[in-house]
């Protein structure tokens, strides 16, 4: 050992274990050295590396993590490698926008016979992050200071709520009095109700806090159990039906959507709907006014906004967001796309994401709640009005929204027949970041 | 400051395998004055850490009679049982305890006892019967039935022949049909059904009757029939625990607190109780 | 006599206790529309007015979210426990509310249950809470229905009532507060000549009786009400976790191979597998009985324990429920479902 104080990195390698494993073991039996930096965990296939392994091996001490497999079209498994590489690409976005120091994770592909490209590989990995010097922790990191200025809410514009009203409930009498339903899932007057017979159907109201996203019901057992379905939507949530049916979540000819056209609400997320008027609907109560324009340039433009601040100013913001977050679980119980019977977060052997509310396992739960959910999410911003700590989870769903969008032209919810961008793959996704 | 979660350094000096899922462990203090000052009332609990895994809860399955050593036995189903299962001889676990009310075992003398147990519930009636048996002139006749789904299952199977060899003991094993070995020599048949036909008499007994509820709901009405009163049948409830001290409320059962005010409670208890466990 | 200070010298004030090392906390708007109870970086970060209370409550001053209880090490040598510093760095909390102060004293009679729970103790005895007197309520709040009011004093060292002219008015109510305030004479104006012309709000009108909810979860323990009433919950711990009294808890290990802490988190009984058992058995499988247990815990279980309602009428779990649900909502559909 050299008597400096030289910092001397920590890398860890996620290889799958048919090309880089057997490259390392290559360069091993071939005497090529590389730096004892490295500790590598082989996995079989790198579709196997959940996002959630690269995190924790920094949250652990890792300075730089590498991922590294089979070339594409060589996967032992045949698409594992292009399962990752889509996954990776809607990853780093994530890292990004959090103002990780995506230098520090590095993707290759590597085979069985490239013994030399893992030693260089290895090598350069090492220098750099020598000369980035160490990852620094969480707990190092400061929190932004809080904002100044007050909330805007653009007012909900004058729309007839009392006459979407009436003909809602009439709607709903009628589906239950024909018994072609056994429950009408809508909006009351201080938020959902279950009405299961025809005189209660008074109690539907449209109006201006009729904000929640009702579909999250089909996940609920206790409410499957009332049987057969009418759930009312704006155009926004019926988004969230598209997704759960390619998902095979619900049968379509099973539920009846009522859907009702929205002139805005007063949220953020109106400003740039394209969705005012529900598509898909077998009731639509209707305002004229409600139309679907092309989608706003603007869909973006709180994120892109964001972007322009450093990385270190990104972090601190997502530090102070991330501070707040009591691990109630409020954005997933109240997300329709979160309807694991048992999620990540829930399990224990092994235990993949702290449950503690502290930097670490605040930052592991919403990195994968957003990747969970890249390319699923529809922004409906159910899980930022239900956040009880205000964290911003609007802009880290516009982040994956984006990242869909800008790499795959993909939107959830939009067209049921578009192939969804995760769980796909395409020959020609790009690869630019991976060497 | 008092730290009422910090547990006592425990060593394990005994690990006994009773089937392809079930342990038992023999735990010495590893503080020799905490060895010393320790006591506990047989159908007390503890919370047992394999730390880094985490805490789990289980009766203590030794006689308070024995000063050397503390028991318990678990089924390996989760992280921390999995973590408990590769205990060895020498290596170090965490107890906190003795928690819970125990058995009443001062107001049961006297009586006839009636011990009826199904599976992995033999060890919170085991410490009961070995204090009883360390006790024997305060106590009167012991019945014991004891069944599990097949013979693989039954756990302290070979306490069962020490037990019965001892004066006005009887024993009847049992497994459930379709459970028994050719070789098999005890009952079969359901723990209830089983009691029932032993005939024994429960006028002046005091039953401990654990198992799952299926067993219980079925147990009740034959003590009733052989002239048992509920105030005299006791169980011992299990419900999900965390602290053991009554602060984390997960454990409450209506509005009792299984850590505190129970385990043990008698049928009459639970008539009052809501079903909440 | 009354005594009396400034908003501006309170402040002051604040930034001397910040100065010396004291841990300040208040309401501090962390983002725009959002008050949170947090530490004060600096005194011109609280936020007294303009609001009707914070989305979060005082609990995680004296029972944090996350806590470690003891270290642990495992090396050759075996396992070796270690304590944690015991020391608690002094907390001031200004600007409390009642219905947050309240909850203190309640939680104390749990945690001080046979045997003594002493990291809720000596966080208790480190805080002093200085309460404000409620100018404003809106239609979530119900502390009159639950033996509070907007000027209640329960578990507040000192309790300041806006003057309505800019100052307040200090009434220290336990030595700690004493203390606290008594030192600073010369920011106290002691102005004898005005009366207090005190603005305390009148509160909201009492709107149930507890006793009532208290029997009605005794005796209706399986009624269809519970389940009926719950379809809309969707399991999350919003009103748990923002709830002044809420105390359940969970225990986990943290670390490595070769040592780690065991800590304790917040958990709540709307979690699905919160009574979980490891065979698979679920005494409360369903919605339903979750929300049974809140009420029945909350209006039955403590106060048949402790003598005290596990509930301080602050309405955040309304406030916060993503879907409308909550104590107060829930109560009303029991008072009404009593009265039909």
């Amino acid at each position: 050992m050299s008597g400096t104080n030289q910092f001397e990195p920590k890398i860890v390698a996620f290889v799958c274990n048919w090309c880089t494993y057997l490259g390392a073991d290559l360069a091993g039996t071939a005497r090529l050295e590389y730096p004892v930096n490295v500790r590598i965990i082989r996995l079989p296939c790198t579709g196997r590396i959940d996002t959630n392994l690269v995190v924790k091996a920094f949250e652990i001490g890792a300075d730089a993590v590498l991922v590294s497999g089979c070339h594409p079209g060589d996967c032992h498994y045949s698409a594992g490698n292009y399962h990752a590489r889509r996954r990776w690409m809607l990853f780093r976005e994530l890292l990004d926008v959090v103002g990780f120091e995506t230098r520090r994770l590095h993707f290759t592909w590597i085979s069985a016979a490239e013994g030399r490209k893992f030693q260089q590989v290895i090598a350069e990995i090492t220098d750099e992050t020598r000369a980035l010097g160490p990852y620094l922790p969480y707990e190092t990191q400061a929190a932004a200071a809080p904002p100044n200025g007050t909330a805007l809410h653009p007012n909900a514009p004058g729309q007839d709520f009392a006459g979407a009203s009436q003909e809602l409930r009439a709607t709903a009498r009628r589906l239950l009095e024909e018994d072609k339903v056994k429950v009408v899932i809508g909006h009351g007057a201080s938020g959902p109700v279950f009405i299961t017979r025809p005189e209660d159907s008074d109690r539907l109201e449209w109006n201006e806090n009729s904000l929640a996203n009702l579909t999250v019901y089909l996940k609920r057992p206790e409410v499957r159990a009332l049987g057969a379905a009418a759930v009312v939507v704006k155009g926004c949530d019926e988004r969230a039906l598209v997704v759960l049916e390619q998902e095979s979540q619900f049968r379509r000819e099973d539920l009846q959507v009522i859907g009702v056209a929205c002139e805005g609400l007063g949220q953020p997320k109106c400003e740039a709907c394209d969705t005012h008027q529900p598509r898909f609907a077998d009731h639509t109560i209707s305002s004229a006014a409600a139309q679907n324009a092309a989608p706003s340039d603007g869909r973006y433009a709180e994120l892109e906004r964001f972007l322009e601040k450093p990385r270190e100013e990104r972090l601190a913001y997502w530090t102070a967001e991330f501070d707040r977050c009591l691990k109630c679980y409020a954005c997933r119980q109240i997300c329709p796309m979160c309807y694991c019977e048992r999620c990540l977060a829930d399990k224990n052997r092994p235990q993949a994401i702290d449950t503690s509310s502290h930097r670490k396992g605040n930052f592991a739960w919403h990195l994968s709640r957003a990747i969970h959910l890249a390319g699923r999410c529809v922004g409906c911003d159910e899980c930022t009005r239900a956040c009880p700590a205000g964290i911003d989870l609007r802009l880290l769903n516009l982040a994956l929204a984006r990242a869909a969008e800008t790499q795959f032209g993909y939107r959830a919810g939009m067209d049921p027949a578009v192939e969804p961008v995760v769980g796909a793959y395409s020959l020609q996704d790009k690869e630019e970041f991976i060497r | 400051m008092q730290n009422p979660y910090k547990p006592d350094l425990m060593e394990v000096i005994g690990v006994r395998q009773h089937t392809v899922d079930v342990k038992s462990v023999r735990l010495r203090f590893q503080d020799a004055e905490r060895a010393k000052e320790f006591d506990f009332r047989v159908g007390q609990f503890g919370i047992f850490s394999a730390f880094g895994w985490g805490e789990s809860t289980f009766n203590i399955c030794s006689s308070s009679t024995w000063h050397d050593h503390i028991e318990f036995c678990f089924r390996k189903v989760g992280r921390v049982t999995d973590a408990l299962w590769e205990a060895g001889e020498g290596d170090t676990l965490g107890f906190r305890g003795p928690y819970g009310n125990g058995y009443p075992m001062e107001q049961w003398r006297g009586k006839d006892l009636i011990f009826l147990g199904g599976g992995i519930a033999m060890p919170p009636i085991r410490c009961a019967i070995w204090y009883a048996l360390e006790n024997r002139a305060d106590y009167g006749d012991i019945t014991i039935v004891y069944g599990a789904r097949a013979v693989g299952d039954l756990v302290y199977a070979d306490e069962l022949d020490q037990w019965a060899a001892r004066p006005r003991v009887r024993v009847v094993r049992c497994v459930d049909p379709g459970g028994e070995t050719p070789d098999w020599k005890g009952e079969i048949g359901f723990v209830p059904t089983v009691f029932e036909r032993a005939q024994v008499a429960a006028g002046n007994a005091v039953a401990l009757v654990i198992g799952p509820p299926i067993m219980i709901k079925n147990t009740i009405p034959v003590l009733e029939r052989l002239g048992a009163k509920m105030s005299n049948v006791y169980t011992s409830l299990e419900n999900r625990m965390k602290c053991g001290i009554g602060k984390c409320g997960r454990c409450n059962a209506g509005p009792v607190y299984v850590c505190k005010e129970g385990p043990v409670f008698t049928f009459e208890n639970l008539r009052d109780m809501p079903m909440d466990y | 006599m009354s005594e009396r200070i400034s908003r501006d010298d309170l402040r002051k004030r604040a930034g001397e206790w910040i100065a010396a090392g004291k841990t300040v906390a208040g309401p501090v708007q962390v983002k725009p529309g959002m008050v949170l109870y947090a530490p004060l970086a600096s005194p011109e970060a609280l936020q007294l007015d303009g609001w009707i209370r914070p989305t979060n409550s005082i609990k995680e001053f004296v029972f944090p979210r996350h806590e470690a209880l003891y270290a642990y090490r495992i090396d050759g040598a075996g396992i070796t426990l270690d304590d944690l510093p015991a020391e608690m760095p002094e907390q001031i909390i200004i600007g409390a509310h009642p219905c947050d102060a309240a909850a203190l004293p309640i939680l104390d009679k749990l945690f001080n249950w046979d045997p003594r729970d002493d990291f809720f103790n000596r966080r208790r005895e480190a805080t002093t809470v200085i309460t404000v007197a409620c100018t404003a309520h809106d239609e979530q709040c119900f502390c009159t229905s639950v033996g509070l009011s907007p000027a209640a004093e329960r578990g507040s060292d000192v309790l300041l009532v806006d003057a309505g002219d800019g100052d307040y008015e200090v009434r220290c109510l336990t030595e700690k507060g004493s203390a606290l305030f008594g030192a600073a004479v010369d920011s106290v104006v002691h102005d004898d000549s005005s009366p207090a012309a005190a603005e305390i709000d009148a509160g909201p009108k009492r709107r149930f009786d507890p006793e009532a909810v208290a029997v009605f979860a005794k005796e209706h323990f399986e009624d269809p009400f519970w389940r009926e009433h719950a379809l809309g919950c969707v399991g999350c711990g919003a009103c748990a976790y923002t709830c002044p009294v809420c105390h359940c808890f969970d225990i986990v290990d943290e670390g490595n191979p070769r040592g780690g802490e065991r800590a304790r988190n917040w958990d709540a009984c709307q979690f699905a597998l919160f009574t979980l058992h490891s065979s698979g058995h679920n005494p409360r499988p369903a919605q339903g009985a979750r929300q049974r247990q809140r009420i029945y815990h909350k209006f039955f279980m403590y106060p048949e324990k402790f003598g005290e309602t596990l509930c301080t009428g602050c309405g955040n779990c309304a406030r916060n429920c993503p879907v409308g649900l909550g104590v107060l909502p829930l109560v009303s559909e029991i008072c009404h479902a009593e009265s039909v």
